[in-house]
């Protein structure tokens, strides 16, 4: 059935949908509405799941990973500073091997104080275990919800679904909700692979010394390196099922593309726009919307941009002192093969600030005159008055 | 069919993580304490308040499970007559409650009113009393302190026989207090409840200051527990033409209903005013009630000032009587204005006349009801014993206890019953440890800090393991475990209904409201069983067993989680010895 709905209640439906039985979050905007739709579900029993209430993200993660332990599925939601909080626990419920899912609405961190778009919060925790998959719609927030939890029980790792700040989870867009009978089928009940069993007690989680830890971290990569196949599968029921499907990356106009832009999330949308009029000018331009960042999925894009001259990475996001974290993952990721093509790097649409597409057509016209990529990012979209202003009045040395 | 092999393939998914199956038992955390969780039960803010020092907490925790046998016991073991104190109480328990500082205070009055009158509708009789010890007390006056008294000495074992001056017993129970307060059944059948158990009134016996000496042939000590019988009087010219306020209202308890009609003065500001008044009220008469400071300073109860001023019935402040005069068909009461003086006496604030301004008030009758003072000849100032509610003197060689409103401040049903309870206890520790020990036992039994003492410590009973002294504050209650739920308002008949008749007012808790309302009661102090300490210990070293709850030190850390947690203060933290 279609209905309006607002990106957040897209991710609060799946969940309802997916009968998580515990959910704990602490509530923080963006990330708010998505938690307080789901605690009503619980309050008038729309869900027969139990909302925990903390007083912090950082017991929020524990009180799921608790509840993982006992066998359960389970949900929390967070953004920035909140999900910044979680980090310790982050590392924690990957190395459980705790299939919890969480929404991650992407928001700048402060100072000076943010709450809109910006991928910093996100990517901060890419090394933590926890799979990554970015959204652009409501319907693949309400679809990549449903699949995570397939996905994370199946390989016994946490995963993040990421949507942008107020561009998706506070806009309202029709999205068709799935009955709960095609979605029982899609994901039936939780048959954990960790449980604790009060018939054969057990402790988990216990000291692993040298001789040990190392093996664990193997089996977490091992478990990361089957994603791709896994989620393949997946996706292939899935779309059995509900006749929609997304991949790890969507690639448009990229068959002949030899300049291929690469982004996750909304701005996606508008880069397709962008396309449209390049294309018009005659320049044969694609773009690839990065849905899965971990696992990275370096054998889909290798496949797409073997044509490709030139690829235009989106970042909005800084690791400072080393640029946009798309473009460094994208070089790691195409230096192994042959006649890989040239990266250029830019960085736009920090803490909500618009991308346009006249800004993407800004990228492509540097990025064709260009010989070699520069060796830093390349900044779009800044207010050269503000650059100029520099309003911290120090004593001088006199 | 194949749907769950479709979907749950074999999972060949890396998976190894750390785990053991080894317990945690050989894990001894108890050496890494250097202070100890104790569980130590302790005195509740609304049980320092009674003047009886009833174990409240108890008494909620066990009504609101509907064990109400054990709740009555409770009460019981402190008071002989929850029904009546459920009805006549001023409660200054719920005015102590530590809930009033989350929302409003537990309804401990109607509660206890509840438990009492289900002791009667099921005929509950109290403990098993002791064997008799052989001695022998003579008790003058069956009003509240002479029935206490006489419950506690049997509870104790002595043997008891009142003298009572009327024709029937409960003193100033069933001659001051209205029955639409105290219905006669409620009374009379709590009273009949000591009957049973072997407590001999003799009725129509007066007893005098010099025949005390002749009861030490039988006796072997006497409380004098004859309340304060003489009305004061107004020591005004006219004052014959005034009806007494207190005889008034033990005619009407008897039926005898004088004929007063058209407009009545009630002169005085203490409970006595109001119940003639409000009796007035009910005869179909209008009273007036005349009070010479303001209401802020009048001696009743404010809830039973306000349900005066409920009933429609008028309140004249600062104004004196100063002459009474018949007139043609009516009495004239000239009234000097008074105002208040920049002297206040200890915190009250004084009242003086107005210079020469005065009004007059013409009325169909003057009712007289300031008060009562006690009969000159048991006026004693020498005692051998002295203590809060009780007064002790040798009278050849026979111990002598003066009681009740003999020797209280506070003239209150439950203050009297308290002295009753603490002159029996000072005759036993009397008798078995001698003068010397009655200070010190006293203080053993103290209730809180106030006081009351408790019946139940004294016969070394589970409130002896308690820390008596130590009361809980709403600070020491973890009010995160409470969520605001306001009180459960008491069901009152309409007006119509008892404005016209001796009829009760409050019909009390239904037993769903009482429930409801006991289950408010944080239980300051005292283990509820909630589990709570055992639920959140970290290495489950808090164990229930064989109906105990007991820490094992081998395990237990000294975290201290346990008492950061109880939600009623029923724990202590100790160094190590």
């Amino acid at each position: 059935m279609k209905e309006v709905l607002e990106g957040s209640h897209a991710v609060s439906e799946a969940v309802r949908l997916a009968r998580v039985k515990v959910i704990s979050a602490y509530p923080i905007t963006p990330q708010t509405h998505i938690v307080e739709a789901l605690s009503e579900y619980c309050a008038n029993d729309s869900m027969d799941a139990r909302f925990i209430c903390v007083e912090s993200e950082h017991s929020a993660m524990a009180s799921c990973i608790g509840a993982a332990s006992a066998g359960v599925r389970t949900f929390t939601a967070s953004s920035s500073h909140g999900l910044a909080l979680m980090h310790e626990l982050l590392h924690w419920a990957a190395g459980a091997r705790l299939p919890i899912v969480m929404a991650e609405v992407n928001r700048a961190l402060g100072p000076g104080w943010n709450i809109w778009m910006d991928q910093s919060d996100s990517l901060s925790q890419r090394d933590t275990g926890w799979i990554q998959l970015y959204c652009e719609t409501g319907q693949e927030v309400l679809d990549t919800t449903l699949q995570a939890y397939r996905l994370a029980e199946r390989v016994n790792l946490p995963v993040m679904v990421v949507l942008d700040a107020f561009f998706l989870s506070h806009t309202y867009e029709p999205v068709d909700i799935p009955d709960q009978t095609s979605v029982d089928k899609f994901l039936p009940t939780y048959c954990p692979r960790i449980s604790l069993d009060q018939e054969n007690p057990n402790a988990i989680g216990q000291m692993a010394p040298p001789a040990y830890y190392m093996e664990m971290r193997h089996s977490i990569q091992m478990a990361m390196q089957s994603v791709l196949d896994e989620f393949e599968d997946i996706e292939r029921e899935f779309h059995h099922i509900f006749d929609r499907t997304y991949g790890p990356i969507t690639p448009f106009a990229c068959d002949d593309a030899e300049y291929v832009f690469l982004m996750a999330g909304t701005s996606a949308s508008t880069c397709r726009q962008a396309i449209t009029t390049l294309r018009d000018r005659g320049h044969k331009a694609g773009v690839i919307k990065l849905k899965m960042f971990r696992p990275f999925p370096t054998r889909y894009i290798r496949k797409c941009l073997t044509q490709t001259k030139k690829v235009i990475v989106l970042d909005r996001n800084c690791s400072f002192g080393a640029g946009g974290i798309f473009a460094q993952e994208l070089r790691s990721a195409m230096y192994a093969s042959d006649n890989h093509p040239q990266i250029y790097s830019f960085i736009s649409g920090l803490g909500g600030r618009d991308v346009t597409v006249d800004h993407f057509i800004e990228m492509f016209d540097h990025t064709e005159k260009a010989n070699h990529p520069e060796n830093e990012s390349v900044w779009i979209g800044l207010n050269p008055e503000q650059l100029n202003c520099d309003n911290v009045k120090g004593k001088k040395n006199e | 069919m194949n749907q769950s092999i479709q979907t749950q393939p074999p999972n060949n998914v890396s998976l190894l993580i750390s785990q053991s199956r080894t317990n945690t038992l050989g894990n001894k955390t108890g050496t890494w304490r250097f202070v100890r969780p104790k569980y130590q039960e302790k005195t509740a803010p609304c049980s320092n308040a009674c003047p009886l020092g009833i174990d409240v907490a108890m008494v909620e925790m066990f009504a609101s499970r509907k064990n109400y046998q054990n709740a009555l016991h409770t009460i019981l073991m402190e008071n002989p007559f929850p029904a009546i104190c459920g009805r006549v109480c001023f409660h200054p328990c719920e005015s102590a409650c530590n809930r009033q500082f989350l929302d409003q205070s537990v309804g401990i009055h109607q509660i206890e009113r509840f438990v009492g009158d289900w002791g009667l509708s099921n005929q509950q009789s109290p403990i098993q009393y002791p064997e008799l010890n052989g001695a022998k007390i003579g008790i003058i006056g069956a009003g509240p302190a002479g029935l206490s008294a006489a419950y506690f000495a049997r509870r104790l074992g002595y043997q008891c026989d009142i003298f009572e001056k009327t024709n029937q017993p409960g003193g100033l129970l069933i001659s001051g207090i209205p029955s639409y307060r105290l219905p006669d059944r409620i009374l009379m059948n709590e009273i009949q409840r000591l009957n049973d158990d072997g407590i001999q009134i003799k009725y129509n016996q007066s007893i005098s200051m010099d025949k005390l000496a002749t009861f030490k042939q039988d006796y072997d000590a006497l409380f004098l527990c004859c309340g304060d019988t003489r009305s004061i009087t107004l020591k005004i010219p006219g004052e014959n033409l005034a009806i007494d306020g207190l005889n008034l209202l033990r005619q009407i308890r008897s039926h005898e209903m004088p004929s007063i009609e058209g407009t009545v003065a009630v002169i005085g500001g203490g409970n006595t005013a109001i119940d003639v008044a409000r009796s007035l009220l009910r005869m179909g008469a209008n009273p007036i009630i005349i009070y010479r400071r303001t209401r802020k300073e009048m001696p009743a109860h404010p809830h039973e000032i306000d349900a005066a001023l409920d009933e429609g019935i008028t309140l004249k402040e600062c104004l004196s009587p100063i002459h009474i005069q018949d007139e043609t068909n009516c009495l004239c009461v000239t009234l000097q204005v008074m105002k208040a003086s920049e002297i206040s006496n200890e915190g009250r604030q004084s009242y003086i006349p107005d210079g020469n301004r005065r009004e007059k008030l013409q009325v169909n009758h003057v009712i007289s009801a300031i008060g009562a003072e006690m009969d000159m000849m048991w006026r004693n100032d020498q005692w051998d014993i002295s203590l809060s509610h009780c007064r002790m003197k040798q009278i050849s060689g026979l111990s002598v206890f003066w009681c009740g409103d003999l020797t209280i401040s506070d003239k209150t049903v439950t203050h009297a019953l308290a002295s009753g309870k603490q002159a029996v206890i000072a005759l036993d520790v009397l008798r078995k440890h001698g003068n010397d020990e009655i200070h010190k036992t006293f203080h053993q039994c103290k209730v809180g800090n106030g006081q009351a003492i408790s019946f139940d410590i004294y016969a070394q009973g589970k409130r002896k393991q308690r820390n008596n002294n130590e009361i809980v504050s709403f600070e020491k209650i973890n009010a995160a475990y409470f969520p605001n739920i306001p009180a459960v308002q008491v069901n009152k008949q309409s007006q119509e209904a008892y404005l016209n008749s001796f009829e009760e007012v409050i019909s009390g808790f239904d037993e769903k409201q009482m429930i409801g309302e006991a289950s408010r009661c944080f239980n300051c102090g005292i283990c509820n069983d909630c589990d709570t300490c055992r639920i959140f210990c970290p290495e489950m070293a808090i164990q229930w067993d064989q109906n105990n709850r007991h820490i094992l030190m081998d395990y237990c850390k000294g975290c201290g989680i346990c008492i950061a947690e109880c939600p009623r203060d029923a724990m202590n933290l100790e160094v190590e010895p």
